[in-house]
């Protein structure tokens, strides 16, 4: 794996960034990535000057805290114990720390001291079973679901987003000033659900975490799965893992334009995405794989019998053709998108937000670029800056052309490069799959062959701190569309 | 050899290409006074049966001239097709979506979650699908149907 530091900060920021990545590794290293911290190296990474190290992801549970940070492109891991149920809250430093913080104490009831926010609940609304339901001393149910606070609610039904996502909002004269999300509702209890299977048996049920990753999310949870045991997929493997996740990337970005279309009325635009992926979805049935290629991704390779070589060349023969009009129809429909439902570049860089929405507000984060045999000279998209849906719409399309022509290159050169120098068997894991909406991680801990901890951060997670600036001052029924452009899925964002 | 197709004349092309794929039935359409409204509300499942819902909708599919339309508002809508796994937070919401509809409806259980859980048994956050608020007498098999099972399985449930 390899461990260039690069892009994110220049002059003093890379000295800074240096100490706290630094005082990071001053803890006791327990996996790859992975570094213990005693509560006074944990307070010190907390308040050290200096530049923040972007954050991946936050989450704690009985015992431990853990923040998912990247240090050039490589992740970085630390945790501290939870002593009495507390630990120092992580938002304190890390603006995107809340959400994993509120969804802790709602799972296992422990608590952020000094947090950023109102503490409100993530997750629990109130009708499960028990309270804190993960900890080891959960608490009676609430008895009885709680009303968001809010001047106006979307309804979960009412988002045009295909899974349900509570949101409240504080209006003011008609137009939102803030926004609340609660995702309750779409909460499965998917860690309780993986907690003691095996990686193997995990699998189906990783499978289906989210329709927007079927492939990304069985990837991710692969890599980290191979990363615990010591082991290194082989380029034959590694390649057919690339040419999935870019089938998907297409047809997430062409369920994403279709709606985005449909939320501005192109409806010709709207129909030749539909098109394109009911293509792209057949061509993948006339091979013997599953339409959306569920289940294709194994923790040691992929299904039997999958004929990685003819699947590609029917997807791109079957997509191909159809890049020209959806360029031009882009062309035509595009200015309805101008500045609408804008990320900015500042916010998109302190919240690390990643995907078609961070890179089109001008972060250059795609986690394809750090893999090994990735064949670099393909991804050209870069994207624009203006952060706004017109610019997303435009980088779906461009990263379409771009995984196309990755598709070409890799079934060029197809297993031919060099195997990677596989990691010490720690147990522990970190994976990551840039998906269609985004990059997809999972850190995993076995014990035994079991999964004993597990995390997953979907890419939806990082748009939740932004999406009250990138609504503010829409009226309230204008926000399905807002969020049509974004591609956010709330079975990924709940789990 | 695919033609390159832009230009001014490629919008043509495009609204060309789309009249050309417009979808039609193989068989006659059924004659019904008006279409029947479908109501789709996901639950708590991956999201992989709404999106294929979402897809049959879309023009790929003839779902109007199987005589079936979407409709966004439950009183609109004489069938209610329910996705997902039915976490114990959406059960309110199923319930207030069927009272909001009007009488004469009918409740359609789509894909292996909403019927009783599939992936997704019942737990501390999920009822494991429909079968626990109400007996579910119909359904439509997949984990996730594709959107033409989805149509003939829906075409059969309105022939009876
Ligand atoms: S039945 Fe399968 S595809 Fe449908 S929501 Fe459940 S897990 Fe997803």
């Amino acid at each position: 794996m390899r461990s260039a530091v690069s892009g994110l900060a220049s002059g003093d920021g890379v000295a800074a960034m240096r100490s706290m990545g630094r005082i990071i590794r001053s803890g006791e290293r327990v996996a790859l990535s992975h570094y213990h911290l005693d509560p006074a190296q944990w307070s010190e990474m907390l308040t050290v000057p200096g530049t923040t190290l972007p954050l991946i992801s936050c989450w704690a549970d009985d015992a431990r805290a853990y923040v998912l940070l990247l240090e050039g492109d490589c992740p970085l891991l630390a945790s501290t114990i939870v002593e009495d149920r507390r630990y120092l809250a992580p938002s304190s430093r890390f603006a995107g720390a809340e959400w994993g913080e509120r969804v802790s104490y709602d799972l296992y009831g422990v608590e952020a001291m000094d947090a950023r926010g109102n503490g409100a609940p993530a997750l629990d609304e109130g009708g499960w079973t028990s309270t804190w339901p993960l900890s080891s001393r959960p608490g009676p149910a609430a008895g009885g679901l709680r009303p968001l606070a809010g001047s106006h609610l979307l309804r979960p039904e009412q988002t045009g987003l295909s899974g349900p996502l509570e949101f409240s909002f504080e209006v003011l004269k008609g137009k939102i000033r803030d926004v609340e999300v609660c995702a309750g509702a779409a909460h499965r209890g998917l860690i309780a659900r993986l907690a003691g299977k095996t990686p193997e048996e995990a699998m189906s049920l990783v499978s289906r975490v989210t329709a927007g990753g079927f492939v990304a999310h069985p990837l991710a949870f692969a890599r980290a799965v191979a990363q615990a045991r010591g082991l290194v997929p082989g380029p034959g493997i590694r390649d057919v893992w690339m040419i999935l996740l870019e089938i998907e990337r297409i047809s997430i970005h062409l369920f994403d334009m279709a709606r985005t279309a449909r939320g501005v009325d192109a409806e010709l635009l709207a129909t030749h995405c539909d098109h394109a992926r009911e293509a792209i979805a057949r061509a993948c049935a006339e091979q013997g794989v599953s339409r959306r290629l569920m289940d294709m991704v194994t923790c040691d390779g992929f299904r039997d019998g999958l004929e990685i070589v003819p699947l590609a060349q029917a997807v791109h023969a079957a997509m191909q053709p159809r890049l020209a009009a959806l360029e031009e129809l882009h062309r035509v429909f595009a200015p309805r998108l101008d500045g609408f439902a804008t990320l900015d570049a500042r916010l998109a860089e302190r919240f690390a937000v990643g995907g078609v929405t961070g890179r089109s507000s001008g972060r250059s984060m795609d986690m394809r670029r750090r893999e090994a045999g990735m064949r670099l000279e393909a991804l050209r998209a870069t994207g624009s800056s203006q952060g706004d849906a017109r610019a997303r719409e435009g980088l779906r399309l461009a990263e379409i052309r771009d995984s196309l022509a990755l598709m070409e290159r890799i079934l060029g050169s197809i297993g031919l490069e060099d195997d990677e120098p596989a990691p010490d068997r720690t147990e522990e894991g970190i994976g990551v799959a840039e998906g269609g909406r985004g990059d997809v991680w999972y850190w995993v801990r076995l014990k035994e062959g079991q999964i004993e901890s597990l995390h997953v951060r979907d890419p939806g997670v990082s748009l939740l701190p932004v999406l009250g600036a990138m609504l503010r001052g829409y009226a309230v029924d204008r926000v399905p569309a807002a969020l049509g452009s974004i591609g956010l899925s709330p079975a990924g964002i709940a789990l | 050899m695919s033609v390159r197709r832009t230009g001014p004349l490629s919008l043509l092309y495009a609204f060309m290409d789309a009249t050309r794929w417009r979808p039609s039935m193989q068989e006659t359409a059924p004659r019904r006074e008006r279409p029947i409204g479908l109501y789709v509300l996901e639950t708590g499942g991956c999201e992989g049966c709404f999106m294929e819902i979402e897809s049959l909708n879309g023009s790929a599919f003839a779902l109007e001239q199987a005589g079936f339309v979407c409709v966004n508002d439950p009183a609109d809508a004489d069938w209610l097709l329910l996705t997902g796994a039915v976490t114990r937070v959406c059960a309110e919401m199923v319930d207030r979506v069927w009272r909001a509809m009007p009488p004469g409806r009918c409740l359609i259980a789509v894909g292996a979650c909403a019927v009783d859980g599939g992936p997704f048994p019942a737990g501390y956050a999920t009822l494991g699908g429909l079968q626990a608020l109400t007996p579910v007498r119909r359904s439509i098999a997949g984990c996730p149907p594709s959107p033409e099972d989805l149509l003939r399985a829906l075409q059969e449930l309105a022939q009876g």
